[in-house]
């Protein structure tokens, strides 16, 4: 059965307890540039405030609602696509899509071509520029925990609800319950975009408004890029020669090869 | 040596075949060949750390302590440094449980995240994660000026919880070198907030036997007002019962603006050159000093470049740091005397830092109010709101009125039980003492973290030591301090006068708009 995440935005108090949660169970970095931000300076970054250790960030838009001053607060992570674009773009296999719904990156296998980075449609994945190894990152949606019929990190912590773990078709069938007792704006964000997501938003305020990419086509996007991958050997070759030749260069003072 | 450089190199070699040679084309063939081999969950980055063991139950197992409680980056009394957290969970349970705030209201929130600034979470947190937001900067920079008179109150039980921070026993009284260390500091003038408490109860007082006698036309049961916390919880919940509330201003807040107008004026001193710190134990009074409302001083000389009636309001724990950064030996310090005009209390002003003790100050002095004569001794040792229960009650005997019935609340889930009542039409009590805190201010969210978490054991101890101040005062009841007597003889004229009235008294606000009223009892989800 694949899991998922219904996130009820209006659920949301912004405590970042989840946020907090995804760093102890991940054992991410505190940047202290990082840690003075609050979700309003997020919101406004173009990165929706994912970096190499901050995998999910809770943003803070100011709207209004029927005339009145509201604030929401949006969680954001890697959606888990149903069929990932990120994962089609790996040739070296590092990223795959779990059958439980996480997709989990093995950097042991990542060679650091970033493809993965331009295929995602919802610009999640960060790069590790600063570091000697650099790695991909983003949320893994806990997968030992899924495995071990523990929900995620950040979802066990959550005081309201706002965000839930469970089957995604019955968290699907939840969020449409949702949204018609409680008057939500009449969509289910992942249900459909990028051909589904294991991750589900709902909302009472437009998703416009809070940086959605509400234009993402509803196909799976690898079939789109399935001409494009087809080079995926060529451009795979090419690319491992090159980088061979520029660990040469880039060393050659450093450590002289033996 | 050599080897491990050696070592070294072997390894990024190693690592490089690994990383480009090898992986990328061992990935390139296997995605050739259309069979790469499945990564499992163990081999994915991240997963190894560690959460508290609630977190960690299979399935859908219901927790009952999860996360914590929300705080605004913009709250102007507490903050929290999210890399001390442990999401254990206290805050969260101290503010639903202990203060029913948190959960006491429908989602969607609106604008505002609803706290009454109480601090009892900084109180509870473990971790020290939560903690009131740090303001000596603005002091220690008004200290450094010259040209500036900086002029300080400390309230009833800073003086009783500052010996703490610096390694003795819970409870020792250290008003004499609380004073000392604050002179050494650089303040000019240090005034007690004593007085104001007892100013308080000569305005609270005379309001409340207004009340009774129908010559104020005001409901009762009369509120207390003192305490910011509760003050902001009623308008935040009980809005309805705002007309209940005294009028009269916090004691911090009397002073703050009788040091710009009475000593501005007898001291010869520019008030726009005043700079008023109050040193408190509580959090919620640094929201109090910032209240719009709160600049009586700068309307009555109609002078705009007049400062809000308190600038700077810094915790017990906050004074503790100053004193530490400036490398003050807090022990040795001989005892010091605070500055006159403001700078003396009664018994009953500095039994406020408790809870009850409001009470039973203003039993004596509305016994004097109402007859004209002394108290019997019998409210010199109030016993039955004395003491930790959250909610207590009495019955004072005053001749020609009779058996007038009183409460003390403390805790604001206690709180709530006692406003519903009233609410509900069947309140027999015409005056209600309530603090946020449990046990009072001498546990405010801005005292010493004791060692231990919050007890009644701590609170007992600290509570001792102020009944035991009152008990070895001179003067007990408020309406005899000379300094009392002299400062509505010399400038208010008389308690509930226009002037006191404009000075001395304040207005609410509802905040019932800030959320949606909660509609069911049960938890948020
Ligand atoms: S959101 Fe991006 S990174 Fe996450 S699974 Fe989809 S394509 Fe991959
Ligand atoms: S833990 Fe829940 S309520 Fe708190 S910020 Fe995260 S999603 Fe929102
Ligand atoms: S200050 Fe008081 S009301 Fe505010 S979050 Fe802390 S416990 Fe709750
Ligand atoms: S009490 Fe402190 S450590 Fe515990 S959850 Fe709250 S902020 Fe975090």
């Amino acid at each position: 059965m694949s899991k998922g995440v219904l996130v009820d935005i209006p659920k949301c108090i912004g405590c970042e307890s989840c946020s907090v949660a995804c760093k102890l169970w991940n054992e991410l970095e505190w940047d202290p540039q990082e840690k003075t931000k609050t979700p309003t300076d997020r919101a406004k970054e173009p990165n929706n405030g994912l970096w190499p250790e901050e995998w999910t960030s809770i943003n803070r838009y100011a709207l209004k609602k029927n005339g009145t001053a509201v604030g929401r607060y949006v969680k954001t992570q890697c959606m888990h696509c149903e069929d990932p674009a990120c994962v089609s773009a790996c040739f070296s296999k590092a990223i795959q899509k779990l059958p439980q719904g996480p997709v989990i990156y093995d950097q042991k296998l990542c060679v650091g071509c970033r493809y993965c980075m331009m295929a995602c449609p919802f610009d999640i994945l960060r790069y590790e520029w600063k570091k000697s190894i650099p790695g991909v990152r983003k949320c893994q949606m806990c997968p030992t925990r899924v495995a071990n019929n523990q929900e995620t990190a950040c979802t066990s912590v959550c005081p309201t609800g706002a965000i839930t773990f469970g089957d995604r078709d019955e968290l699907l069938a939840e969020a449409k319950k949702r949204i018609r007792s409680n008057g939500y704006v009449d969509r289910v964000f992942g249900e459909k975009e990028a051909g589904g997501t294991s991750w589900l938003y709902i909302s009472d305020t437009p998703f416009e408004q809070m940086k959605f990419r509400t234009d993402v086509t509803t196909k799976s996007l690898p079939s789109y890029t399935e001409g494009y991958m087809k080079m995926t050997p060529f451009i795979g070759g090419a690319w491992a020669t090159i980088l061979a030749g520029l660990y040469v260069f880039n060393n050659k003072n450093k450590e002289p090869l033996e | 040596m050599a080897s491990k450089a050696g070592q070294a190199k072997k390894l990024s070699r190693r690592s490089f075949l690994k990383f480009v040679g090898g992986a990328s084309l061992v990935g390139v063939s296997l995605n050739l060949a259309g069979c790469g081999e499945p990564i499992t969950a163990e081999k994915a980055v991240g997963g190894s750390g560690w959460m508290p063991a609630q977190y960690n139950a299979p399935g859908n197992w219901p927790t009952n302590v999860r996360g914590r409680v929300p705080i605004d980056p913009e709250n102007p009394a507490i903050i929290r440094d999210d890399e001390k957290c442990i999401l254990c969970g206290q805050c969260i349970e101290v503010c639903e449980k202990i203060q029913s705030v948190y959960g006491n209201y429908e989602l969607p929130i609106k604008n505002e995240i609803v706290c009454v600034n109480c601090g009892q979470c900084t109180q509870w947190c473990p971790s020290g994660a939560i903690t009131e937001r740090d303001d000596t900067d603005k002091v220690f920079k008004a200290l450094a000026d010259p040209n500036i008179t900086v002029v300080v109150q400390t309230a009833p039980s800073t003086r009783i919880g500052l010996g703490e921070e610096f390694g003795m026993p819970v409870g020792t009284n250290v008003q004499g070198k609380q004073v000392a260390a604050l002179r050494k500091l650089g303040f000019d003038v240090v005034f007690d907030t004593n007085f104001t408490a007892d100013l308080t109860i000569m305005e609270e007082g005379t309001e409340l036997v207004k009340r009774v006698t129908g010559e104020l036309k005001k409901p009762t049961p009369q509120l207390t007002s003192c305490c910011p916390g509760w003050v902001k919880f009623v308008e935040y919940f009980y809005p309805d019962l705002i007309p209940n509330l005294s009028s009269a201003k916090s004691p911090q807040q009397m002073e703050g603006t009788l040091m710009k107008t009475y000593y501005a004026e007898k001291k010869n001193v520019d008030p726009k050159k005043i700079f008023s710190v109050a040193i408190m134990p509580c959090t919620a009074k640094k929201f109090e000093c910032q209240r719009p409302e709160m600049v009586s001083a700068s309307k009555e000389l109609k002078d705009s470049k007049v400062t809000p009636d308190v600038d700077v309001v810094l915790t017990t724990r906050e004074l503790a740091r100053m004193i530490k950064r400036a490398g003050i030996n807090f022990a040795a310090l001989p005892d010091d005397q605070y500055d006159q005009l403001m700078g003396s209390g009664t018994g009953a002003g500095a039994i406020f830092g408790t809870t009850g003790g409001v009470m039973e100050a203003a039993a004596r002095s509305a016994y004097y109010l109402i007859t004209g004569q002394q108290p019997p001794s019998a409210l010199w040792d109030l016993t039955p709101v004395r003491g930790m229960q959250g909610v207590k009650e009495a019955a004072v005997n005053i001749p020609g009125v009779g058996s007038v019935k009183v409460a003390v609340i403390s805790g604001l889930t206690n709180a709530r039980l006692v406003m519903d009542q009233i609410r509900s039409g069947n309140a027999p009590w015409v005056f209600i003492e309530v603090m946020a805190c449990p046990g009072g201010c001498e546990y405010g969210g801005g005292q010493p973290r004791a060692s231990s978490p919050p007890s009644d054991d701590v609170r007992n101890r600290r509570a001792a030591s102020l009944y035991k101040i009152d008990a070895n005062a001179k003067l007990r009841n408020s309406h005899d301090n000379p300094q009392i007597k002299q400062v509505y003889a010399d400038f208010l004229t008389a308690p509930m006068s226009k002037k006191a009235e404009e000075l001395l008294h304040t207005n609410y606000i509802s905040r019932a708009e800030e959320f949606v009223t909660k509609k069911s009892k049960s938890k948020l989800n």
